[in-house]
């Protein structure tokens, strides 16, 4: 209902503000080009999402300064601490950050946002800033119309920022000319009164731009034409900074629980920035004369003088914030509760995960991850072993040799609720997606669609296996039982290999490392043959024990296979760009009978160490 | 002379196919030095082992490694 009030009402406004006064036109139309430039400049920004910033954020927050570091260089890069918050937030749902360095990124995104009033302050109006803007704009425009991503990127982020200084150029030369007709100055509050007005004056310009940054441009070209005075102005900029959390939270309403947190961070620093800054209005104001003094800005400079103010206080709620990260990473756990998710939930595929290319991928991964988790045990449980058991060779012997009691788990039952629904929520989140999306991008997602499908087979194959190893594995015949017992062990040593190169030092080079598995798999059990012929021979089995063994190893080496096909796309590691070429490294069957068959040929693996000539 | 070398330059920077190629190069490069590394290791690990089984599974990975190095340089050289 608001919502539909709202727009027209800002329309008749600002209709009714052009309509007498041509100046306001001037300053509205600065603004709308001013939020313009921001919508090229994110638009720009996202052009190298492509990775980059995967690989930036994954090596740029694992310490607390490193997160802070991010926040503020990317904000100052970007000019935009909505669109670093959102990134973070997005990265947060998808599973990319931990919370406690997305809050480390929002802190420093503050303190990066301050920069833009050091920039509009110290340059912007110093300057006639609209000569710079026309040929950035006309080579931007010229690079977007290219081919190229990334030239069309830098064409983006050019024409953003030529419109971000035409947008202040308009600005400003607005207020100058709106003086002479009207000043706004007469409408100055002064004492708490101004203060609290003018702070809400700032939230609810923020609010309805949806960008602190206009709020601070505006407010900034104002005080330069004297349209509003220095201490409503301290008043405006506080009010923005608070005001800006709406876009954070704005961006959580969609993500997961993280997500939220994150927002709630965003909004709690802020507020209490800004209420710091209210109640010691006077110590701030003093200390920006003071330093104001020190690094030679004039008295009267009240432009550049509010960007002092801007970045004093940012720095303080920092200061008395940061020691206390823990606290309130611990207070939003405890408020914001992530809801108890059922086992069949997908945990990554949230909304705000879908905002980039790279998120979108990274959720998928994670979901495929968790599908995985799923599959696992279910696989492990149909051959009557518990997760456990997958977690050390011995273990796993222990068990692979104790006898095997109660009864069979329902396999199918258990894919139905821990891994289809899963499934599905996968392949419906790609569908909706996928579209338009880098060759990259798209090749990523193909080969996490192939994992999925071969845990799903794997489960199938384990279903198959299971009729007749729930029956020989607890029946009488110590043969048939054996070699039953047999397939469990290959299989598991899978699983437990898979594990072991998961959360190993070989995961940077996983496709490759799992050429050896699948040798091992391959040329695995070289005598089955004539063992399984031997034992019919003798009347140790049936014939039909016989048969159903040979079915079974069948789906035995499938399920294998399946793993391994699920594990070259799923544990690529952390440096997965490298997938690709790890892939044309990978050998096929020639090759690989070259590399074991030369060895043979050549010598035995060599002599016991002590032995050993030290080659 | 200088301009026809920098026009070259652009031209080669210009021209997509060629920095995909010279791209693919620099990934198989970084793994083939990781998979240095892993050979290393695996050596290192097949002096310490004293159990046959587990030697000659070994020896068959560090063999396998070695082919993957092998078909990496090739693949450079080509």
């Amino acid at each position: 209902m608001l919502r539909r009030i709202l727009l027209p009402t800002i329309f008749l406004i600002l209709a009714y503000g052009f309509w007498i006064s041509p100046d306001f036109k001037t300053i509205a139309a600065g603004v709308a080009i001013f939020l313009f430039g921001m919508l090229a400049l994110e638009e720009g920004f996202k052009a190298f999402t492509g990775g980059l910033l995967e690989r930036l954020l994954r090596k740029t927050t694992d310490k607390l300064w490193k997160s802070l570091a991010f926040g503020v260089v990317s904000t100052t890069l970007m000019q935009s601490s909505s669109l670093v918050s959102v990134i973070t937030i997005s990265f947060l749902s998808a599973g990319l950050l931990g919370l406690a360095a997305g809050i480390g990124i929002i802190f420093g995104a503050n303190l990066g946002t301050t920069t833009g009033a050091w920039l509009v302050a110290g340059f912007g109006l110093k300057v006639n800033i609209a000569a710079y803007a026309m040929p950035m704009l006309v080579f931007g425009v010229i690079l977007v119309f290219q081919k190229s991503k990334a030239l069309k990127g830098i064409g983006y982020i050019l024409a953003g920022m030529g419109f971000l200084f035409l947008g202040i150029a308009y600005m400003k030369d607005g207020f100058d000319a709106f003086k002479e007709t009207l000043d706004l100055s007469q409408f100055a509050l002064p004492g708490l009164i101004g203060l609290l007005v003018y702070t809400l004056v700032g939230i609810a310009a923020t609010v309805i731009m949806q960008s602190s940054h206009a709020t601070l441009v505006i407010t900034i070209t104002a005080l330069a034409a004297g349209q509003v005075t220095y201490e409503n102005a301290l008043a405006l900029a506080i009010g923005s900074n608070v005001g800006t959390t709406i876009t954070a939270i704005l961006g959580a309403l969609s993500a997961n629980v993280e997500g939220k947190r994150l927002a709630g961070a965003h909004l709690i620093f802020n507020v209490i920035t800004g209420t710091i800054a209210i109640v010691l209005i006077k110590p701030f104001a003093a200390s920006v004369d003071v330093i104001s003094a020190a690094i030679g800005i004039a008295a009267d400079d009240y432009t550049l003088k509010l960007a002092v103010f801007h970045t004093l206080f940012n720095l303080t709620g920092i200061v008395v914030m940061l020691p206390l990260i823990g606290r309130l990473v611990a207070l939003l756990e405890r408020s914001l509760k992530a809801r108890a998710k059922h086992i069949s939930e997908p945990r990554y595929l949230t909304e705000s995960a879908e905002a980039f290319p790279d998120t979108a991928v990274e959720a998928v991964r994670n979901e495929t991850l968790h599908i995985y988790e799923n599959s696992r045990d279910i696989i492990a449980a149909g051959l009557y072993l518990h997760p456990a058991d997958l977690t050390s060779e011995a273990a796993l012997n222990e068990r692979i040799a104790a006898s095997v009691h109660g009864s069979p788990t329902d396999i199918q039952e258990a894919y139905e609720t821990r891994v289809k629904p899963l499934y599905n929520a996968v392949v419906e989140f790609i569908s909706r997606t996928a579209s338009g999306w880098e060759q990259q991008q798209m090749a990523d997602l193909h080969w996490l669609r192939n994992a999925n499908r071969h845990l799903v087979e794997a489960i199938k194959g384990t279903k198959h296996l299971q009729k007749n190893l729930s029956i020989y594995v607890r029946g009488d015949n110590a043969h048939i039982r054996d070699e039953y017992n047999r397939l469990r062990l290959q299989i598991a040593s899978v699983l437990l290999l898979l594990e072991q190169l998961r959360n190993g030092e070989d995961a940077d080079v996983a496709i490759l490392a799992l050429d050896g598995i699948r040798a091992r798999l391959e040329r695995g059990d070289e005598a089955y043959t004539d063992r399984l012929y031997a034992m019919i021979r003798e009347h140790r089995i049936t014939p039909q024990m016989g048969t159903s063994l040979m079915n079974d190893t069948g789906y035995a080496h499938d399920i294998q296979r399946d793993l391994m096909g699920m594990a070259e796309t799923l544990f690529a590691g952390p440096e997965r760009e490298l997938a690709p070429a790890q892939r044309k490294l990978q050998l096929d069957e020639d090759e690989m009978a070259d590399a074991l068959g030369e060895r043979a040929a050549s010598n035995d693996p060599g002599p016991p160490p002590g032995q050993a000539d030290g080659a | 002379m200088k301009t026809r070398k920098l026009l070259d330059k652009l031209v080669a920077y210009l021209d997509g196919d060629a920095r995909k190629r010279k791209k693919e190069k620099d990934e198989i490069k970084a793994v083939l030095k990781k998979l240095k590394r892993r050979e290393k290791k695996l050596k290192n690990l097949l002096e310490e082992t004293k159990d046959d089984d587990k030697r000659t599974a070994l020896q068959k990975e560090i063999d396998i490694v070695h082919a993957q190095r092998k078909k990496g340089v090739r693949l450079l050289k080509e």
